[in-house]
């Protein structure tokens, strides 16, 4: 300690300028820490108290992050961790999520019978997970974010305890999830063994001021680190776990994992992605065969998803399918970002509009789900928009957002995706991927088929919204639209969160 | 006021919606009393649009720029996309034909709709924006999104309100046209990042990207292959053969309005896109796939024409025989030459009033007996012969009789497309006979002969609505077929423009002329057809 004290003196204290930006996290996991005292103080029902609590927690990081959207870059902890337009962006989107989750949860978990304060603590704690995911920039950090963010989600996953269905999930997802991991880490391993740094940026320079720096040991590194990705954003031939994980999930938690894990995910790739050379061009090897491979994953990504879920007759496993496919649209944006002069705003733009879309589409089947989460089979939903036409409603516009019709936030974020692909001389890969979301067409108006053209089958499920979940989707619809029509302020917006990375 | 008197398009494209929604605030009790509000209430915006849309009638003079009435807002500046509205001859009459059949589509919707009638009005509404919005685009990328936004509402009109197979024909109408417009996606993308080639920014705007340069040739290069992307969407949408399929299955299934609608209005966006971008921007991918189109417009016409003569149900035939009219708009505007395109864009207007009254007449009927069956009929003109007379009428315009609008239309069309290969247009003038065959023979056995069936003696004759209804189409047919000129007129100058733009602005094949050097064109139809001799 005495040695750090002398040789680096900054690395013990932390300006006034540090903390500002580090105040979105100290107040979520301050907020977390107290959440979870609340919870298991003996004296007092803490139902009440810990849901606003953790939306205060929530809405108090939103509002600290919101002003470091426009400012500069800054290194922290000695560049382990960053904090830019990029990652400010991305907390705001977290934080949104865990917010729409817990506005979403409260009446559900009323109602299955789980109504515990960790459920909120968890909740929070991922999104801690997610914000710092978003923010590291190097590979430790980076795996530990991903640890702090899985664990709790492993957790929520199998939050009904007594339900098998969310049971195998949980272990499911937590084998699956900790292989991936590993194979992250070592990844990392073979990285640091390569270039003597794990940090992102270290490394790049390394392998641009050396090229010979590109051995077989660093390319395997640089393969498996892809892989622990891809794995965790479900990409063909690595998406196995996740159709069962969504389903027996339940709901709001499935929505959180859809949105605010998907996009903590992808952010890190693109920043991890940005630092292995891709894109950059110098290095032939890099930029040819990882175009290969993610040109091929993303094809096969969107078909597999797409035809995939064409099949399905379960709402939440047809999402979850589609959520594959759409992984495979992001993909897309991912291999054509550097080569186009959008650069990744596109892909930021498709993780927003999805995590709005989505988390919406989620938080109506919240509502319409009977308890354990059953009838959510596409007959339970035949003639909803007879018996509550506005649950139809807010679900049709989500499932007609998905499939990408113009005038809602899908489309737009198409729009952009297709355009840089194209402006990227992926031709070939744009026309594959409109032919895939016609697919996808389909099995989203069959929803629409099933809501608003067939007659009701059976009894009627009683289910009443909350007037919680009831403001969230309705918020998530004015977002939906609001993208949809005007979309130049999200697209500056998106546009100058890329910009420092 | 002010606002309305210089931003008129958009008044015209957004009123219906707005409307729609401000009836949905409304609140009201709910029953037979409410429904009777929202029909009212729905009619009244239908008409108030119609009138905003004569007064941009009166605000476009032929000899004036090319497009007029212009509108621009940025929308989203980073892509280069804007809010570019316009019109000219062409578009100002389709948008007319839209406004005017709006309120007959209301009316005729009045004692069909019983069920969730709040949402069919809103939806009829909301479809009128989408459409209106895609004729005034003068942006691909917003013409895209109305052209997107037009489905949603049909395939619901469709869905929720059609017959017994109505969510197939509703699947169908709609993957078949998504699956089209999508591959047109990626060409905008195309021509856009074009733009930027070429000319350093991003642009959809069409004015712009009618300067673009594309690399033309053989079958793959980029020109020809965008038309394609483009033509697919536009053939799909026309229909144009092998293409049609989906076009029976939407009308049968389809309520009336909507298939009034859909024949007379979301027909004609394919022909238009042909003439708003297919055509100005791809000339040489267009005199390339001149002769196969042209083909296919043919084989539609006869096909069009042999299916319809076999069909039991009217609708059907009735049906049938848009393919074959609409094959005479596809062989027109690809002979390339001013007589022809002049036919073209009147049958398109001839088609949607003719047509329109068809499917009008069969809703009538189909309310009454509950069934489409041409056996199930006969001799009807005894017991209904009001409704025989319109029949007759809305029949012999569909036809091509002299004296109606579909004469002038299939007549021009005919004439132009001699000039560019008379053994085509020989072929397709035998459409004219098989229309005249399984139109006449399908009258003959509906309205003429015994009553064999007991049911069909004692139906009621059309009401007041129902005259209502049916008596501007008739006005209009005569109107049409015995003034062509007042049409011609404000058209004339468009037309020119969109030859020069096609590439066959040439002696041959322009009469008139845009640009001051050559004579000022000949107003009538006489000297139309005299010019080219």
């Amino acid at each position: 300690m005495e040695a750090l004290k002398t040789i680096h003196p900054e690395l013990l204290t932390l300006s006034e300028a540090q903390v500002r930006m580090l105040l979105p996290y100290f107040v979520v996991f301050g907020g977390a820490i107290l959440t979870m005292l609340v919870g298991v103080m003996k004296s007092i029902n803490p139902k009440w108290p810990v849901f606003i609590l953790t939306l205060l927690t929530a809405a108090a990081g939103i509002f600290y992050s919101c002003p470091l959207i426009h400012e500069g870059s800054q290194g922290l902890f000695n560049q382990m961790m960053v904090s830019d337009p990029f990652s400010n962006f991305f907390n705001i989107l977290f934080l949104g999520s865990a917010l729409i989750t817990a506005l979403v949860s409260f009446r559900y978990l009323d109602r299955e019978g789980l109504q515990h304060p960790e459920y909120y603590v968890l909740i929070l704690f991922s999104a801690l997970g997610m914000m710092l995911l978003a923010s590291a920039t190097d590979l430790i950090v980076v795996f530990i974010a991903l640890e702090i963010m899985s664990l709790a989600v492993y957790i929520l996953v199998g939050f009904r305890r007594a339900d098998r269905r969310s049971n195998e999930a949980a272990l499911k997802y937590f084998i699956l999830g900790s292989a991936a991991s590993a194979v992250l880490l070592y990844g990392a391993a073979l990285l640091y063994g390569a270039t003597g740094s794990l940090g992102i940026h270290p490394i790049l320079t390394f392998i641009q001021t050396s090229p010979a720096a590109m051995t077989p040991v660093f390319t395997l590194g640089v393969w498996l680190v892809v892989l622990g990705f891809l794995f965790k954003v479900a990409a063909v031939p690595f998406h196995m776990w996740m159709p069962d994980v969504y389903e027996g999930a339940p709901a709001p938690v499935t929505g959180f994992m859809t949105t605010g894990l998907k996009a903590a995910a992808f952010a890190t790739f693109v920043r991890v992605f940005l630092s292995l050379g891709y894109g950059r061009g110098f290095s032939g090897l890099i930029q040819t065969h990882m175009h290969d491979i993610l040109w091929v994953c993303a094809v096969l990504t969107m078909l597999i998803g797409n035809l995939v879920a064409l099949t399905q007759t379960n709402l939440k496993r047809m999402l979850a399918y589609s959520s594959i496919a759409h992984s495979g649209y992001i993909l897309v944006g991912l291999v054509a970002g550097p080569l186009s002069q959008q650069g990744y705003a596109p892909v930021v733009f498709y993780l927003v509009s999805y995590a709005i879309m989505n988390i919406g589409a989620f938080a109506v089947i919240t509502a319409l789900a009977s308890r354990e989460d059953h009838g959510l089979n596409l007959h339970d939903v035949s003639g909803l928009s007879q018996r509550h036409p506005w649950l139809a409603f807010s679900l049709a516009v989500f499932l007609v957002s998905m499939a990408g019709i113009p005038t809602t936030a899908g489309f737009t974020a198409k729009y952009l995706i297709f355009a840089s692909a194209v402006q990227a001389h992926e031709t070939p890969l744009v026309v594959i991927s409109v032919l895939c979301s016609a697919i996808s067409v389909y099995y989203y108006l069959r929803v629409l088929v099933h809501m608003y053209m067939r007659d009701p089958v059976g009894a009627p499920a009683s289910s009443r919204v909350g007037v919680w979940s009831a403001v969230a989707v309705a918020a998530m619809i004015a977002l939906t639209f609001q993208i949809g029509v005007l979309p130049a302020r999200m697209v500056s917006a998106v546009k100058n969160a890329v910009t420092g990375l | 006021m002010e606002w309305v008197d210089s931003h008129l398009l958009t008044t015209v494209v957004f009123l219906p919606l707005l409307w729609a929604a401000l009836g949905l605030l409304i609140p009201n009790t709910s029953g037979e009393s409410s429904h009777k509000f929202t029909r009212n209430w729905t009619l009244a915006g239908s008409l108030l649009t119609f009138l905003v849309s004569i007064s941009i009638y009166g605000k476009y003079t032929p000899a004036g720029s090319e497009f007029q009435l212009r509108e621009m807002a940025e929308w989203i500046p980073g892509l280069g996309v804007s809010y570019n509205l316009g019109i000219d001859g062409i578009s100002l009459w389709l948008i007319l034909l839209t406004t005017f059949l709006m309120p007959i589509a209301v009316l005729c919707s009045f004692t069909a709709i019983e069920a969730r009638v709040k949402e069919y009005y809103f939806l009829l509404l909301a479809l009128e924006t989408a459409m209106l919005g895609a004729f005034v685009s003068l942006d691909v990328f917003l013409f895209y999104v109305f052209w997107e936004a037009m489905l949603i509402p049909m395939y619901f009109l469709i869905g929720i309100w059609g017959g017994k197979d109505r969510i197939y024909a509703a699947m169908k109408f709609f993957i078949y046209t998504l699956v089209g417009s999508l591959l047109m996606l990626v060409a905008i993308f195309y021509l856009a990042y074009q733009h930027q080639i070429q000319f350093g920014t991003f642009s959809a705007a069409l004015t712009d990207l009618y300067k673009l340069q594309i690399p033309a040739g053989g079958m793959l290069t980029p020109q020809c292959l965008l038309f394609l992307a483009f033509a697919l969407a536009f053939a799909i949408k026309v229909p144009m053969f092998p293409l049609h399929t989906w076009l029976p299955d939407a009308h049968v299934q389809a309520p009336t309005a909507g298939s009034v609608i859909l024949a007379a209005v979301l027909l004609k966006m394919g022909g238009y896109g042909f003439i708003r971008i297919g055509f100005p921007l791809f000339p040489q991918a267009v005199a390339y796939f001149q002769i196969p189109f042209m083909i296919l417009g043919a084989i539609a016409i006869v096909y069009g024409a042999w299916v319809a003569m076999v069909q039991p149900d009217i609708k059907k035939l009735v049906a049938y025989s848009s393919v074959s009219h609409m094959g005479y708009v596809i062989l027109g505007l690809f002979s390339l030459n001013a007589i022809a395109a002049t036919g073209s864009i009147y049958q398109m207007l001839n088609h949607g009033i003719s047509t329109g009254a068809l499917f009008l007449l069969v809703g009538m009927i189909y309310e009454r007996r509950h069934t489409r069956q041409i056996s199930d009929f006969g001799g009807i003109t005894k017991v209904m012969p009001l409704f025989a007379v319109a029949f007759m009428i809305a029949t012999l315009s569909s036809v091509a009789l002299p004296g109606t609008n579909g004469f002038i239309g299939e007549f021009l069309i005919l004439l132009g497309a001699w000039r560019t290969s008379p053994g085509l247009a020989s072929i397709s003038a035998l459409g004219v006979v098989f229309g005249a065959v399984y139109m006449l023979w399908m009258f003959q056995r509906v309205m003429f002969g015994p009553i064999n069936h007991a049911e069909n003696k004692d139906l009621k004759d059309l009401n007041g609505r129902e005259i209502l209804t049916l008596a501007p189409l008739m006005v209009a047919i005569f109107v049409m077929g015995i003034v062509p000129n007042f049409f011609f007129e404000k058209m004339a100058p468009s037309i020119d423009r969109f030859l020069v733009h096609a590439g066959a602005q040439t002696e041959k094949n322009v009469v008139g002329g845009v640009a001051s050097a050559l004579p000022p064109r000949p107003k009538t139809l006489a000297s139309l057809i005299r010019g080219i001799e």
